[in-house]
């Protein structure tokens, strides 16, 4: 078969190619709401461990979290997956794509909550006792002080985490959800041929694996650059 | 002598202090500290290292916790759970050895944040202000710097600019020449005796002793946990009693 003719079998054939844009969307979609919702939960978490290490308050919380994050980093996030779908939600009917947001979102904000931690951890106790001395309160302090500087030294490594996440997505499958990976086996299936819609998948995530990764990169000579 | 009847901007009474260490149990590193400041005070506080010199001075805006005894700020038990200590610490600036500017703020964002977030002043209110403090300090040109593109002594100095923002009633300083490279430790020295001829209240925790014995009015001998002698300038350095200080005195020289 020539590859003009391979491509018209897997692409254009029946409007397949639809099946990679619309898995591309989803896959997109996803790993954004899920950034979002990882960062959110990731700031509660890590806001909630770093004051339970600075000031000792705040057990019962610390704990709930440190479980928390102990459990989602220690199982296989396909296996959460399917406990967030065929568990948590079984008896309601949620669209997949919730679903996916929710799965993916909870997973993610345990990785960003170790991250903006150790950011947290590394800003000099000084900070803390010259925001204190000023007459700034501990919420205060963390807010105008510690959290800036935290956040600009995490920032590569949330860019990575980003990254991760979007190749993460492709285990959405597993509760038939049509993204990227799954759109493309779909048409391997069809056509009987694997070697183009999957390669064509993986050049997908490639590039735009790529274009994360230069605008992470970017980010990191600005942030050097401008080290004040 | 200090022959003051008005209430002592601070008294400190039986102050003890623990540090726990390991499994070896507690350290004691300040013991049975009993001592009153007055507004107008320069007290200098002096002696060995380990002494608890800083740990004192600490405790006084409770970024040390005392274990016990009670420390009086204008007539507050600060020491006392309930008390809102961020409103009192506002009154109180401190210096710290390191500096310890905000690096992500330019000097004028150092100096402005305290006033705008925590007493409501307005940013063209607070920046006057800034520059006015920055003159003092001889820093009005590094307004827009930021904290990393200045010199430790140009730093020491922004960072009292900073405490004096919040128009404090005392300035605790925590040894602010000792991370300073020689050459610079006048520049901050001069600032500091500016201040104490404008009759700021102000505690000294440091090494140099001949600053001391120029611009002090008091200077506490700390050793072994405890205040060992107390007098003015003159007896301090002419007329020791204190075994501890005079050998610690002859060290000096």
């Amino acid at each position: 078969m020539s590859l003009s003719r391979n491509l018209y079998l897997n692409l254009i054939k029946d409007d397949r190619y639809m099946y990679l844009v619309k898995g591309l969307g989803n896959t997109l979609l996803i790993t954004i709401v899920a950034v979002v919702v990882g960062i959110l939960l990731g700031f509660l978490l890590a806001y909630i461990r770093t004051t339970h290490d600075k000031t000792g308050n705040w057990k019962i919380a610390n704990l709930i979290a440190h479980v928390y994050i102990t459990v989602i980093r220690g199982t296989p996030m396909v296996l959460q997956l399917l406990i967030v779908y065929f568990v948590i939600f079984a008896s309601v009917n949620v669209p997949k794509i919730i679903v996916a947001f929710i799965a993916f979102g909870l997973n993610s904000g345990a990785y960003v909550a170790e991250i903006i931690r150790a950011g947290l951890m590394s800003i000099d106790e000084g900070q803390y006792e010259a925001g204190a001395s000023l007459g700034f309160s501990y919420t205060q302090t963390m807010l105008y002080f510690i959290l800036p500087q935290a956040i600009k030294n995490v920032l590569p490594a949330l860019g990575n985490e980003m990254i991760v996440l979007l190749k993460e997505t492709s285990v959405a499958g597993y509760i038939a959800m049509d993204d990227l990976t799954r759109g493309a086996d779909i048409i391997r299936s069809q056509t009987y041929s694997a070697f183009t819609p999957l390669l064509i998948a993986a050049a997908i995530y490639l590039f735009f694996v790529l274009i994360f990764d230069s605008l992470v990169k970017k980010l990191e000579r600005n942030l050097k650059n401008s080290d004040h | 002598m200090t022959t003051d009847e008005r209430r002592p901007l601070i008294e400190v009474k039986h102050l003890y202090k623990e540090f726990s260490n390991g499994k070896s149990g507690r350290e004691e590193v300040l013991s049975d500290i009993c001592v009153d400041f007055y507004e107008g005070d320069v007290a200098f506080i002096v002696g060995p290292s380990g002494a608890g010199k800083s740990t004192f001075l600490r405790c006084l805006n409770r970024l040390e916790r005392a274990t016990s005894g009670e420390i009086f700020f204008e007539g507050v038990n600060i020491c006392d759970d309930k008390v809102d200590i961020d409103r009192h610490r506002q009154k109180m600036g401190m210096v710290f050895q390191q500096f310890n500017l905000f690096p992500h703020l330019s000097v004028m964002g150092n100096l402005t944040i305290g006033p705008m977030k925590l007493q409501g002043v307005s940013k063209e209110e607070a920046e006057e202000k800034a520059i006015k403090l920055l003159r003092r300090v001889k820093l009005e040109d590094r307004a827009s710097s930021y904290p990393n593109q200045l010199s430790g002594g140009q730093k020491q100095r922004i960072a009292i600019a900073r405490s004096l923002c919040m128009e404090p009633d005392v300035m605790l300083f925590d040894e602010p020449t000792s991370a300073l490279d020689p050459e610079m430790v006048g520049e901050v020295l001069e600032v500091m005796r500016e201040l104490a001829e404008d009759k700021m209240t102000m505690l000294v925790v440091t090494h140099e002793m001949a600053f001391a014995k120029e611009v002090a009015n008091r200077i506490l001998f700390m050793a072994d946990t405890q205040i060992l002698e107390e007098n003015d300038p003159v007896n301090f350095f002419g007329n020791p009693q204190n075994e501890r200080l005079k050998a610690f005195l002859n060290k000096m020289i």
